[in-house]
């Protein structure tokens, strides 16, 4: 009757196919991570030739054209191309760690989350090389998104790239959902989970509520686009506020799916290096739930200018400076948090540390913006292009760099360089004050966004010259960072498993890297910090909650990249209106589910004997 | 297909015997959470949309109501029938399951077909995807439901051929607890369809 | 997580006992429930805003009736379904609102 009563032949792989089939979560995690990385680099040239384009007044270094495709593609591949799948990355690599589990609750769809995001993102970027950018701004506004404004294919793109994409990240959201309710080690109650773990759960709670909405808004504009549907058509009774709307429903959601991890991450950093407990855990909890309810009801203060009325303005208004109060809860609980601590100041601290003044500057912002009469003098100029940076770059990115650094050795079992990470932390830290900080005042001076050029002697001048300066700094930080990437990857292995020494959480009482189990024994967890815990009652290891046997593992499959090479094809396909080839990627992407429903997976077990061998993952 | 009784080796409730079932049916509800949002997304374009039907026929001169209340019923009692599926999927009955997921089967094609044939009636009107924005909005929302029946009408057929090949088994069991939980979703979008859509559509 | 293994011996005996009834009530309130609003807009006769009354508690009463028997959600172990479900109802809710009184049309 049971199905593991008797063992079945696993093929194992190795090498590339190793990495194109995994199922294990590490190194899904480092596939999201390298993918994120790439992308992040591609953003980042964009932004340059932005900022070098609007170094000095009249520039003709790109076109208007050029530079509408540069801007477009700069803020959808940060957002849903490296800065989301970077969260995912640490996510992958550091949640069942946190919560004493073996793995996720899915680890197909695990695999093939990261798949479609992964060809969604490379079909958005192919279209430079086929010369048909999406150029209507990364929210996509209708009538300009529409086939009146924009003939050619390059909305397509960004239609259909950012669909495919969105399907892996909505897996991923109902997987560390699943995997946070039912898989935890017994003892980890709700409220002694690790603060990064709760964040995770709430940003996966908004990822399975938020990225729905993308996708009808995203199925509607295809089918205005490419099967003459009239949603978003003026001309037959469609209506282009419906399109903002939609996507703000989900798209100001998205903005607290990218922050919130950053959150989760600076507060495990900022408790590891004073070695303290976090400060005001519980209301921590609680503001992550507020801020998440809120982030769902805030959506029209990107809309104050349509005209919605006193009334809609009003609330939203409101709704939104609410958010204020539990984002302030959680910048003292850090502050206190660090009081009386005895700071350790690692790269990992110096950019959570660095994280809190720059992102209370963008909340500060924020809450200015949230003022809808004072809106109208701010919008669509460079004040608004300030705050958002100051919130990603500042909050999610800082938060991003943070956790990389700190849980570097978990993932790769080496420290990375903290000589290179100060020049890191410091140059990109500057430089990124540099390239912000200026634009409040370009804002306020009535420099407008998204345009490509400007005239002399209207005050810009200087300013955009520092911006641009900046950024330049903040390529030199990146730069230092790939550095002590490659530079790390040709040391020895030697990280400890309490890699920093300060560890409170379980991921630091498993070798570095974690063997492909994970743990050998799930631990019992005896309070919150379940690892500081035991070291403060003197105790070397975690107390094991089962006895040693053998541990059942997923079989590592090739079908979630087939699926995605099929939902990739299939895109082409619609894309082009070829509806033989769109139908062939379907019939592709069906016949791995098929696959995966007709033939079970019944996995393979580690013998206790075999499970000190190859320890690395 | 012995129809020789499980209930000595397989435990009462199957389907969330082990891990890996509970976090399938776990996981399921999660996503019905996002499916939630997604149809209610889809209301929403539709509720903006519904009066502009341009040169197009207005709902209320459009909608036949018998045809609905057919549809109605027969998606209402394929509700029932699947969940007394599960009931039989509790008592290890694996051939009364078996029944009772084909008929369930059966009314939902009869859906199918009868939604199909209202869309050509309904083209046939001059009330086509193109028409007017209403219609555009009409036809995705009540075709994503038509597409979530017919996608389970795939699926709960795939199960039926894996329980024959496979039998009953904690490995099966939460494939078709989670299946019918699907087909119930599918009818309680169906009840604001016919009341938002249709009904509401009629009174003007 | 163990603890979800509740099917003890006692909760068994209880669910296996119960028949097809309580399925068969709720089909019948979901048939009556559907009837009432089929039955209201084929009167006609009825004002608008009050026929749109009936039928949008009409729906809520049905789906409710079917979420809690046939989807099983009043059965233990349903409170991440339900927060799940809920949690998407409240955001349906404010894109209704929206839908209906903040599309400038």
């Amino acid at each position: 009757m049971s199905a593991h009563a008797h063992e079945h032949k696993v093929k194992r792989y190795t090498g590339l196919m190793d990495w194109l089939t995994t199922v294990d979560h590490k190194k899904i995690g480092i596939l999201y991570m390298i993918a994120g990385l790439f992308f992040f680099l591609i953003g980042g040239l964009e932004a340059i030739l932005i900022r070098v384009q609007l170094m000095e007044p009249n520039n003709d270094f790109v076109s208007a054209d050029t530079f509408n495709e540069l801007i477009t593609m700069h803020g959808t591949t940060m957002i849903f191309l490296a800065a989301m799948p970077l969260l995912f990355a640490l996510m992958n690599a550091v949640i069942p760690l946190q919560i004493g589990a073996r793995d996720v609750a899915f680890p197909f769809l695990n695999s093939l989350g990261f798949w479609t995001f992964f060809f969604g993102g490379l079909l958005l970027n192919l279209s430079w090389f086929a010369s048909a950018v999406p150029d209507a701004g990364w929210t996509s506004y209708v009538p300009l998104a529409s086939n009146t404004y924009s003939s050619g294919h390059g909305v397509d793109y960004y239609v259909i790239g950012l669909q495919i994409a969105g399907i892996g990240t909505l897996l991923g959201g109902i997987n560390f959902m699943a995997t946070i309710i039912n898989m935890r080690a017994p003892g980890m109650s709700f409220m002694r989970m690790p603060m990064f773990t709760w964040a995770i759960f709430i940003t996966s709670a908004l990822i399975v509520f938020a990225f729905p909405v993308l996708t009808v808004g995203l199925v509607a504009l295809m089918f205005d686009r490419l099967f003459e549907a009239n949603f978003f058509e003026a001309g037959n009774g469609g209506n282009e506020v419906l399109w903002e709307h939609i996507f703000w429903v989900f798209g100001h959601p998205e903005v607290y799916i990218l922050i919130m991890p950053a959150f989760g991450i600076i507060s495990e950093i900022v408790s590891t290096f004073s070695r303290k407990r976090l400060f005001g855990y519980s209301s921590m909890v609680f503001a992550t739930v507020l801020i998440a309810f809120l982030g769902f009801m805030v959506w029209a203060h990107h809309m104050f200018t349509v005209g919605l009325g006193p009334v809609a303005n009003a609330l939203f208004s409101i709704a939104t400076m609410l958010i204020a109060v539990p984002t302030g809860v959680k910048i003292f609980n850090w502050l206190f948090t660090l009081w009386g601590g005895s700071i350790r100041f690692t790269t990992a601290s110096l950019f959570a540390i660095g994280f809190i003044p720059t992102f209370v500057m963008g909340g500060v912002t924020g809450v200015m913006l949230a003022s809808a009469p004072a809106d109208f003098q701010y919008h669509d100029s460079y004040f608004v292009v300030a705050h958002f940076h100051y919130v990603i770059v500042g909050g999610l990115i800082f938060g991003i760099f943070a956790g990389l650094h700190y849980w570097w050795p978990k993932m790769f079992g080496r420290m990375l360089n903290e000589g290179l990470g100060k020049i890191t932390f410091w140059t990109f830290f500057t430089g990124f004050h540099l390239t912000f900080f200026v634009q409040h005042f370009l804002g306020l001076l009535g420099m407008p966004r998204r345009v490509f050029t400007y005239l002399p002697n209207q005050g810009f001048d200087t300013m955009n010259m520092i911006s641009t300066i900046g950024a330049f700094l903040m390529g030199i930080g990146t730069i230092a960072f790939l550095l002590n990437v490659f530079i790390t990857w040709a040391k020895p292995r030697n990280a400890a498993a309490d890699a920093w020494e300060d560890g409170r959480t379980l991921e630091w009482t498993i070798p570095s890297p974690p063997p492909e189990y994970n743990f050998k024994q799930t631990p019992l967890v005896r309070g919150y910090d379940a690892w500081w815990k035991e070291k403060m009652d003197g105790n070397k290891e975690m107390t094991p909650a089962e006895p040693v046997g053998p541990i059942h593992m997923p079989s590592p499959s090739i079908i979630p990249l087939v699926m995605s090479i099929g939902l990739f094809i299939a895109g082409y396909g619609f894309m082009y209106d070829n509806l033989i080839v769109g139908g062939v990627g379907l019939l592709i992407t069906l016949g791995g589910m098929f696959f995966r429903s007709v033939f079970d997976d019944h996995g393979f077990h580690i013998e206790p004997e075999d499970q000190d061998k190859g320890v690395h993952a | 297909m012995s129809a020789h009784d499980h209930a000595e080796g397989l435990p009462h409730q199957p389907e969330t015997a082990t891990l890996e079932g509970r976090n399938k049916i776990l996981g399921f509800w999660i996503f019905l959470g996002a499916e939630t949002v997604l149809f209610g997304t889809l209301f929403s374009a539709y509720l903006a949309l519904r009066h502009n039907v341009m040169d197009g026929p207005h709902p209320s001169e459009l909608f036949q109501l018998p045809m609905v209340f057919a549809a109605t019923m027969i998606l209402l009692t394929s509700s029932l029938t699947s969940v007394f599926a599960v009931q039989a999927l509790h008592s290890h009955k694996k051939n009364a399951m078996v029944g009772w997921l084909l008929v369930t089967i059966l009314l939902g094609l009869g859906f199918l077909g009868l939604e199909i044939y209202e869309f050509s009636e309904y083209v046939h009107e001059g009330h086509g995807f193109t028409t007017s924005a209403f219609s555009s909005a009409f036809y995705t929302l009540v075709g994503f439901h038509g597409a979530h029946v017919a996608f389970g009408i795939l699926w709960i057929g795939l199960l039926i051929l894996q329980i024959f090949k496979k039998d009953l088994t904690v490995v099966t069991a939460p494939k078709i607890y989670v299946s019918a939980i699907y087909w119930h979703f599918i009818d309680v979008v169906w009840v604001f369809i016919f009341t938002v859509v249709y009904l509401m559509g009629k009174v003007g | 997580m163990s603890s979800n293994h509740s099917a003890t011996g006692e909760q068994a005996k209880r669910h296996r006992t119960e028949g097809p009834k309580k399925h068969v009530v709720a089909f019948v309130m979901s048939l009556a429930l559907t009837i009432i609003a089929f039955a209201a807009v084929a009167a006609g006769e009825i004002n608008t805003t009050f026929t749109y009354i009936i039928l949008v508690s009409m729906a809520i009463l049905q789906v409710f009736v079917q979420m809690a028997f046939w989807m099983h959600m009043k059965d233990r172990g349903h409170l991440f379904p339900i927060i799940a479900i809920f949690a998407g109802v409240i955001i349906v809710f404010t894109m209704v609102i929206m839908a209906l009184y903040w599309v400038w049309w």
